[in-house]
């Protein structure tokens, strides 16, 4: 019996020593195929079980926190605002990544052990979040999201002085809520019903998307006059409704063939294109090309959340084997395209005595204490345009709603300062949708800005009448205007 | 004298002086000892139940400290009790067989608290309920020593014993009672608690054939094939054993459970063959396993199922393979030394508490923790060994054996079933998975031990031992 009971533990030692072998296999040789496999969702799941900090409007409401919950995950992120903020605070999604102000203040977001600074923080220590607050006024984005209804289009308000957008609203928008869902089920198909809508509301049309600014962009040509050739203000364009291009058989008429002329602010009062036409041809494609990028074309916005896009006006050596094309690209067609953050950034250019702020949504960011840590300090992204050229500009804006074409959103007691635009985008060649892309740019009080706003109102199926940037746009800067500086 | 009674003289006349022996004067009296640090065993156990204090407190808070990142301030009632219970056990092995190993304790004392870190890391009502089957299995253990003077009384109630495995065994199938979990009908269940009596019927039936093999083992060692005359005799002598086989391989057939009735074969054929030495009866098991597994493969979808899924379970990585996937997933997160106590995500694997707290120890501490966890069992299993090898008389030496069979062998099949070195058998890790019915099973299985352990160091401080055991005789 002595011997088998030798045979028994040999047999153990046997047993426990292949289970040692497959245990080096699992843990040592094979470790990291098996910790890298696409099906184990350790590494996601460690980033996604730690609690996340909230993200706040200028006003403290919560538009996206972390609430404990009972699954792996522990910590579930929500988005109490719904779509309304979806742009802004972008969703945090265990399949499809991060977007927005999640992805770009992820290291404060996300839960970290704070540095120990006493035996009682040894203690008390813990996963923390710190919390981000934004310059978004919640009054401003719900007005600019609800004049926009259910249009499809983009509002950006931008504060001048500063940079600070109020409000960023894209028409249609999409709740983060489901994307952040623990259930990949409920991720994956609220994910497929997002991609496969026609109307994209993943899509950031505020900052991602570019239009043809169609008139709105006279403000960069208009401040391109008074800044590389201030003779062409002393010329009084003689009223026509339409003019023929240089080395083309092809004719440039004004909206609804009506006959325009003057100087520079009745042509801007109007919007002349027949004037503004000749304007661009004049200054020369050097000129405008220059002015463009002085106020931020070709460049991508340095806003602080990832997706923007840059806007486009070609270089000047394009315009010299297409020379007509100037003659558009002055009055913001042809190969001329703009965001919605880009056209409010020229109008808080303007505002701001020719100064371009940095857009930013980020205004403060305070610790699981309270104190701050980082508050925003505003810089200068661009020199548009002198203040003395900013000063005109704004004044001949002011014509445009005193008795022009933004005439409808004058506010009593309010001095505004806009441009509408309305561009024909059926004058592309091969495009056979008819409908235009509606803007309009505002700032306002024009003695002392506070408030830039850029409304885009792209061509869509639903738009009834006629459409100009003054009829579709127009009423949604009102209403913001009106929020932002009546009072009550 | 009949041949009965004198294979009853033979078993426990090993030693020349054994009727004087102190145990068996007062067989009827609880003999307590007086407790005292001179006695070197029981000292060289105090120091090593320190030792694990120190690593269970460590464990403990780095487990809660990786999982909250706050240092815990608050310990749990439960914790406590953990770190207590190991010195009861001390001081009953003090008072009651001071002449025990002093290895095992500290060991198992350490896979107990190890578990029950690690379960408080997953589902704290489950720790609390943890630590109390914990203090249940301590009694358990002080119990067993009190009432257990001397291990060869068991010998004496070996089919009373035989007949309560039976009831217990039948006991989940009692229709008020009885519980399915998963599948299998193993519990009963009592108000809120649930209970494994298979766990406990594991104990007797092993204890049964332990004592049945010994007085049978020279009519059992003839079985051979080739000698008709001779294995009748031997069948007919094996009768009652294969009848509780039997039995509690039908009625498991009946609750479902794959692992409890693969254990109980496998320790019934290798029990046979360490009595007898018969080499006969290890080829006529494997046979009888071969057409069982087959047969079991073909009747039973779950048992189908898992050796599907030992074959490849990545082909069914989303559906019944699931859990041993993410089990493979959690071993190699864990790597060499493991992501940190408290900061993986064994929570990712089913059921991970009672059949996969393995997984969650080999992702938590690597190949570390796990070769460690390995080691203890081996050392343990090396325990029960040299406790039967140095056993005082031939039923000691086999009862010995066979709880170090039980043991050993269950702790083998989960760790193996979960590392996919086998099909898994759904059996708990003994001390360490959740489980109040195996905590109590294995905390009475070494008491036992630790019972012979103290009995055959007690003989042999007054007699030198002599191989006295009865050679094999025609």
């Amino acid at each position: 019996m002595d011997r088998r009971i030798s045979q028994i533990g040999l047999m153990f030692l046997v047993l426990f020593g292949a289970l040692f072998v497959q245990l080096n296999y699992l843990q040592v040789f094979h470790a990291k195929a098996l910790a890298t496999a696409p099906g184990n969702i350790r590494q996601v799941v460690g980033a996604f079980s730690l609690p996340r900090g909230p993200i706040l409007t200028a006003d403290g409401k919560v538009i996206a926190e972390s609430t404990p919950v009972n699954d792996v995950y522990h910590y579930l992120r929500t988005y109490p605002g719904g779509s309304l903020y979806g742009d802004v605070t972008g969703y945090y999604s265990i399949d499809y990544g991060a977007t927005g102000l999640e992805s770009s203040y992820n290291s404060y977001l996300k839960g970290h052990i704070p540095p120990i600074t006493s035996l009682s923080g040894l203690l008390n220590s813990g996963y923390v979040t710190d919390s981000l607050t934004t310059t978004i006024s919640s009054k401003l984005q719900q007005v600019a999201s609800d004049a926009l209804g259910t249009k499809k289009g983009a509002v950006v308000v931008i504060q001048p002085s500063t940079g600070a957008i109020l409000a960023m609203v894209s028409h249609p928008g999409y709740d983060p809520s489901p994307l952040a869902s623990h259930s990949g089920t409920i991720e994956q198909s609220a994910w497929q019903s997002l991609t496969s809508n026609p109307s994209q509301p993943l899509l950031n049309r505020a900052i991602a998307r570019a239009y043809p600014p169609g008139s709105t962009f006279k403000i960069v040509t208009t401040s391109a006059i008074y800044d590389h050739d201030p003779s062409i203000a002393t010329i009084s364009f003689p009223p026509v409704s339409q003019i023929s291009l240089p080395l083309t058989t092809n004719k440039l008429h004004n909206y609804a063939y009506e006959s325009c002329g003057g100087m520079v602010p009745e042509l801007l009062k109007v919007s002349c294109d027949t004037g503004y036409a000749q304007i661009g041809i004049k200054l020369g494609a050097h000129n405008l090309s220059t002015e463009a990028n002085a106020f931020g074309f070709n460049q991508v916005p340095p806003i602080d959340i990832p997706g923007a896009a840059a806007s486009n006006f070609p270089v000047a050596s394009f315009f010299n084997q297409n020379l007509p094309q100037l003659a558009y690209s002055a009055i913001g067609q042809g190969n001329v395209n703009a965001t919605a953050l880009q056209m409010a950034l020229v109008g808080a250019g303007v505002a701001n005595g020719g100064l371009i702020m940095t857009p930013h949504l980020m205004y403060q960011i305070r610790n699981y204490q309270d104190q701050v840590i980082v508050q925003y300090q505003p810089k200068v992204w661009l020199q548009a345009t002198s203040s003395a050229t900013a000063q005109v500009v704004t004044s001949e804006m002011v014509g445009v709603v005193q008795g022009g074409t933004a005439a409808g959103i004058a506010i009593p007691g309010i001095s505004i300062a806009a441009k509408t635009g309305t561009a024909q985008t059926t004058l592309g060649i091969g495009s056979t949708i008819s409908g235009s892309d509606n803007w309009m740019v505002a700032f306002a009080p024009a003695n002392n800005p506070t408030i830039a706003i850029a409304v885009v109102v792209p061509k869509q199926a639903g738009l009834t009448g006629i459409q100009t940037g003054a009829s579709e746009a127009g009423p949604v800067v009102k209403s913001v205007l009106e929020a932002a500086l009546v009072a009550g | 004298m009949n041949k009965q009674a004198a294979n009853e003289e033979d078993k426990y006349s090993t030693k020349p002086d054994s009727s004087t022996s102190l145990t068996t004067a007062k067989r009827y009296k609880v003999a307590l000892s007086v407790p005292s640090l001179r006695n070197p065993r029981r000292r060289a156990e105090l120091g090593m139940l320190i030792l694990q204090t120190i690593i269970f407190g460590l464990i403990y808070v780095l487990s809660q400290t990786g999982l909250t990142g706050k240092i815990p301030v608050h310990i749990p009632r439960s914790t406590i009790w953990l770190a207590v219970l190991p010195y009861l056990c001390h001081l009953g092995l003090q008072l009651l067989a001071p002449d025990a190993d002093p290895a095992p304790l500290p060991l198992i004392s350490f896979l107990n608290g190890f578990g029950y870190v690690m379960i408080l890391r997953l589902d704290p009502q489950e720790a609390a309920l943890q630590a109390l089957w914990s203090a249940v299995g301590v009694v358990g253990f002080l119990l067993t020593l009190v009432i257990v003077q001397r291990v060869t009384l068991l010998d004496r109630y070996r089919y009373l014993m035989m007949l309560f495995a039976i009831m217990l065994v039948l006991l989940p199938l009692a229709p008020v009672i009885g519980e399915n979990i998963n599948g299998a009908r193993l519990w009963v269940r009592f108000g809120p608690l649930s209970f494994q009596p298979i766990e406990i019927a594991k104990l007797m039936l092993a204890i049964f054939f332990a004592s049945y093999m010994v007085e049978k083992r020279e009519v059992l060692a003839q079985f051979s094939p080739f000698k008709f005359k001779r294995a009748s005799v031997a069948i007919r002598a094996a009768g009652p054993i294969l009848l509780a086989w039997s039995i509690s391989l039908l009625v498991m057939t009946a609750e479902r459970d794959v692992g409890f009735s693969l254990l109980i074969f496998l320790i019934f054929v290798i029990a046979i063959w360490v009595a007898t030495s018969n080499w006969w009866y290890l080829v006529f098991g494997s046979g009888l396993f071969v057409v069982g597994a087959f047969v079991a493969a073909r009747l039973f979808g779950q048992v189908n199922e898992r050796i599907t899924v030992w074959l490849d379970p990545w082909k069914y990585s989303q559906t019944i393979g699931y859990q041993i996937v993410q089990a493979l997933y959690a071993f190699g997160s864990g790597g060499f030394s493991g992501v940190g106590l408290g900061r993986g995500h064994p929570g990712l694997i089913p059921v991970v508490t009672s059949d996969f707290i393995f997984a969650a120890i080999g992702e938590e501490t690597g190949l570390l923790g796990t070769t460690a966890i390995l080691f203890c069992f081996a050392l343990l299993v090396g325990f029960g060994l040299r406790v039967s090898k140095r056993a005082p008389d031939q039923f000691s030496a086999m009862t010995a054996t066979v709880l170090t069979l039980t043991f050993g062998l269950q702790a083998f099949f989960i760790m193996a079933g979960v590392t996919k070195l086998l099909p898994l058998t759904g059996v708990t890790l003994p001390f360490v998975a959740y489980g109040g019915s195996s905590l109590v099973a294995n905390y009475v299985l070494f008491a036992l031990l630790l019972r012979i352990s103290s009995e055959s160091k007690r003989q042999n401080r007054y007699t030198k031992k002599v191989e006295t055991r009865t050679p094999p005789t025609a």
